[in-house]
């Protein structure tokens, strides 16, 4: 399948979860940059205020390039938020696209303060597992179902994941058993429609708002250590290095779909 | 931590053995082979949706005991699927009198397959994806923190949790996604614990493609052909495994005991 390699992303629609801020926020402005004309971004996030914003610096960043910028304020933690997103997403259906990009990239970090031998109440679980795992397959689903598979539309499914999904974490159970789960879920989706493109992509230890909650609050002690010396070396990576990364996998392609890869892979 | 390790245990000592799924299947199995390993005054906990069949499974067990090692058997009716059923197991588990074990052993074993007769796409139903990961993620989870603290690390008291999985924790099957998924949070979930507690002994182990119900319902339902075929033909020449053959590998595993903590094992390495 691995045609030359593409210098853009197409026509595309696109559509990023978590876009007000941190990993989401960044990517949908170095991905604006790599898409052609008439195409449709898609942004999706809880707070209304930040997408504006994002709009705005989006509008004027790329300025004459016509491109659709559309702000689905939803909460994906709710079962109504991805019925909304959805509903946005319909509406689009004729729009004339050669690439569907979705980006699963909403999450939450869940209570890193506590131990698993913590966590007997099941609501707690269910919610975090509602919004992280649940959300991304039935956004998936319905993003797939309303364009399905057809001659000259490459569509692309991406999942933000993390070392977590391979490697256990002392007081992160929630996060390692979500970014675990998502990584199977996007395995079977692989092996089921092989003209989807997926990828589950690790993007490294990241400068935002989630790695100083983690670095604040992680209860254990080594890993919060690890995080804090990462932060005060300057080991921490922008989202723009690591988006770079991912971006260039897109571009080039040539991934085995399904396949977990990490920032340090490449 | 040394004393506990003796190679080739003969049995689980005076135990308290909670088991998840036990009206039929290998929960059911395990209920009864676990039974006969147990050191006179254990207490056994089997929790199901059924109480029916719970009730006869525990006639079952008493009667093969005789009287021998005043086996109590509490038969405990829930759905864990449910937050009340968790809530329930647990509010029951730290009721139990059970001061003077020297074992705690915790089988989270019940889980459901899922609509397997369709692919990933076709999941736009939150509802349905929460319920699944209700039943085959939260509540092992909340369970097993909840039995964990009703029993806390104590000298003398040796600590087992066992969750039941699946080559599928590791292997995509097309057409099976909730069931993959599930079992993939089940052991990443589980590595978790074992990296967090030392004291405890956390066993992710694989039966292998057993004679149940659950396996009727992938034979004639599966979504994918070839997962469809491939267990037809495993159960026509006879290859599918009997719960007994590999409850008695779990057993031999747990007795053995020198597995490394939070580690997925497959019947299939044994």
């Amino acid at each position: 399948m691995a045609v030359s390699k593409a210098t853009d992303l197409g026509k595309a629609l696109c559509i990023i979860t978590g876009a007000s801020k941190g990993f989401g926020r960044s990517l949908a402005k170095e991905i604006s940059g790599l898409l052609q004309p008439e195409s449709v971004l898609v942004l999706v996030a809880r707070s209304g205020n930040k997408l504006s914003e994002l709009q705005t610096e989006l509008d004027s960043l790329v300025a004459g390039k016509h491109l659709v910028i559309r702000c689905v304020i939803a909460d994906l933690g709710l079962r109504e938020g991805v019925e909304q997103v959805m509903k946005s997403v319909r509406e689009l259906t004729a729009v004339d696209i050669d690439h569907l990009l979705l980006f699963n990239n909403a999450a939450s970090l869940g209570d890193v303060s506590r131990y698993a031998q913590s966590f007997e109440n099941m609501e707690e679980v269910d919610s975090y597992l509602s919004f992280n795992v649940s959300s991304a397959l039935c956004l998936t689903a319905g993003v797939l179902n309303a364009f399905p598979r057809r001659q000259g539309l490459r569509r692309f499914v991406v999942n933000i994941s993390s070392l977590c999904a391979v490697k256990p974490f002392p007081s992160w159970v929630l996060y390692c058993t979500g970014k675990a789960a998502r990584d199977m879920m996007f395995r079977v989706l692989a092996e089921e429609d092989p003209d989807l493109r997926v990828l589950s992509y690790a993007p490294g230890p990241l400068d935002t708002d989630m790695q100083l909650q983690a670095r604040s609050s992680s209860a254990d002690s080594n890993l919060r250590q690890i995080f804090t010396v990462l932060h005060s070396e300057g080991q921490l990576l922008t989202c723009e290095q690591s988006i770079s990364k991912l971006l260039k996998v897109l571009l080039e392609d040539e991934f085995s779909s399904g396949a977990h890869i990490d920032y340090y892979d490449l | 931590m040394s004393d506990f390790i003796s190679d080739g245990c003969q049995d689980f000592g005076r135990a308290l053995c909670v088991i998840t799924g036990a009206s039929k299947g290998f929960g059911r199995e395990l209920a009864v082979q676990i039974a006969g390993l147990l050191k006179p005054k254990s207490v056994m906990l089997l929790v199901a949706r059924s109480g029916k069949q719970l009730a006869e499974l525990k006639d079952d067990l008493v009667a093969s005991d005789g009287d021998k090692s005043q086996l109590v058997v509490h038969c405990i009716q829930a759905d864990l699927g449910k937050k009340e059923g968790v809530e329930k197991t647990i509010r029951v588990a730290k009721e139990t009198s059970a001061m003077d074990i020297d074992h705690l052993l915790l089988i989270n074993n019940a889980a459901s397959l899922g609509d397997v007769s369709r692919f990933a796409m076709s999941f736009t139903d939150r509802e349905e994806v929460d319920a699944y990961l209700s039943l085959n993620v939260s509540s092992v989870l909340s369970l097993t923190a909840g039995v964990l603290q009703a029993f806390p690390w104590r000298h003398g008291l040796r600590r087992t949790v066992v969750n039941v999985s699946s080559l599928c924790a590791l292997k995509p099957f097309p057409s099976w996604v909730l069931y993959c998924t599930g079992k993939a949070a089940r052991d990443m979930m589980f590595r978790v614990l074992a990296e967090e507690e030392p004291d405890l002994r956390v066993l992710s182990y694989a039966p292998g493609p057993l004679d149940t119900d659950m396996q009727t319902q992938a034979r004639c339902y599966s979504g994918d052909v070839k997962i469809r075929q491939s267990f037809s033909s495993m159960f026509a020449e006879g290859r599918l495994l009997t719960c007994q053959e590999s409850g008695a590998k779990l057993m031999r595993l747990l007795l053995d005991d020198d597995f490394p903590s939070g580690a997925h094992v497959d019947f299939y390495e044994l």
